[in-house]
């Protein structure tokens, strides 16, 4: 199974435009599963024309609960929690805060009397859903709960699921930012798609994905979405400094705004636009990369 | 029985405004007070909600749990704190815009 990420550190870039004409692409030929780990904001169903999400299933995190007949007070709990979830109080049991904790389990491995159960909490929900038409394409679906914090142990679980979903490409759809749930959906990857677009706050935000890239050993493409807005002769000089391998552009046009009213990927809805064929190019060198003779 | 009472501060000390939040004030002055009013001792003691992550307002009242500290007197507490201040049996009294002397006088004026 090869693993192939469209991220991009900016929001609004076209992360999510990119993914799914991607994904279309590939299911011509390979069994694919999307996975949709943006889980803030979750909306690649919508740009693949899904109406509803189905199967779903809870993403758990650990919560600790205190067995009273085991506790010394001893605090231990209170003093690892990293999230500031637990609190020792002059007198009494320690409290767990639920909202605060984020499922680490430092305090069960640290309490020397055994003292706190493995609970859980709901985080989020995934869903899994094959494509009404397109029958080589899955889509796996992280949902965060609203008013949680912590997104990681949601985007661990929806990868998982996605992972044991898949069985031929696993393309993974990130969310906007170079946060923690970012780093974990990059993992493993074999290749990153980064999107950006011509503009200060896209070059910006580029730099801040490919630092995170360039540390994880990750190798990493560039696209230059709405590409004609402006000059990318920045965004090219950091590409070089972080050791980016090739850069696309997928131009600036109305085709893409008019797919993204009719709610069907363009490469489906307008395949001869150019829009469709900068992807088209794309999809190609990621198909020669990642299925390749290894030549390349 | 000396009592401690704790003002949320910035810099610290006992002509130092109250600070305008609660779990995320850089530190907190602890001034032990005698039965007569009379102060015995003032400590400044960083707070360590002032850099955490996440979790603020319960690394603050920790930190005045550990104190052993009575009353804290500063901004109005945010809801983890304030409901930490509740599970721990601090009492928060609400003052701004005032020094922690002037904070002082007046709660022990009002008691």
């Amino acid at each position: 199974m090869k693993r192939l990420v469209v991220t991009g550190g900016k929001g609004g870039t076209g992360k999510s435009f990119v993914a799914t004409n991607l994904a279309v692409l590939f299911a011509r030929k390979h069994h694919v599963v999307l996975a949709d780990l943006d889980v803030e904001a979750p909306d690649d169903h919508v740009l693949l024309g899904i109406k509803e999400l189905s199967n779903r299933e809870e993403a758990k995190a650990f919560l600790p609960f205190i067995d009273t007949s085991k506790c010394t007070k001893c605090g231990v709990c209170a003093k690892v929690c990293d999230t500031g979830a637990i609190l020792m109080p002059p007198k009494g049991f320690p409290v767990v805060f639920p909202r605060l904790c984020s499922g680490c389990t430092a305090c069960y491995y640290a309490c020397p009397y055994n003292a706190i159960l493995k609970g859980y909490h709901v985080l989020g929900y995934s869903y899994v859903t094959k494509h009404p038409s397109i029958e080589n394409l899955v889509l796996v679906t992280g949902v965060l709960r609203e008013g949680e914090e912590h997104m990681p142990p949601v985007v661990v679980n929806v990868k998982k699921r996605a992972e044991n979903t898949a069985r031929d490409l696993l393309l993974i759809d990130t969310g906007a930012g170079t946060g923690n749930q970012i780093a974990i959906s990059l993992k493993d990857s074999d290749l990153v798609i980064a999107v950006t677009e011509p503009t200060p706050l896209g070059l910006h935000d580029l730099e801040a994905i490919l630092k995170i890239t360039y540390e994880m050993g990750l190798r990493t493409w560039v696209v230059i979405n709405r590409s004609g807005l402006g000059s990318i002769d920045k965004h090219v000089e950091t590409m070089k400094k972080y050791s980016v391998e090739k850069y696309f552009h997928t131009p600036f046009h109305r085709d893409a705004v008019d797919s993204y009213v009719k709610g069907v990927p363009v490469v489906e809805y307008k395949p001869e636009s150019i829009v469709s064929k900068s992807l088209y190019l794309i999809q190609r060198e990621a198909e020669n990369t990642l299925y390749g003779d290894g030549n390349d | 029985m000396p009592r401690r009472i704790a003002f949320v501060t910035d810099k610290g000390g006992l002509d130092d405004r109250i600070y305008e939040r609660f779990g995320r004030a850089p530190t907190f002055t602890i001034v032990e007070v005698g039965d007569n009013g009379e102060i015995l001792s003032v400590r400044v003691v960083e707070n360590p909600g002032f850099k955490a992550g996440s979790g603020a307002g319960i690394k603050a009242v920790q930190k005045l749990i550990n104190e052993g500290v009575e009353v804290v007197i500063g901004p109005n507490p945010g809801p983890n704190a304030y409901l930490a201040l509740q599970q721990a049996g601090i009492k928060s009294v609400s003052m701004l815009g005032v020094t922690v002397r002037e904070a002082l006088e007046r709660f022990l004026h009002s008691q």
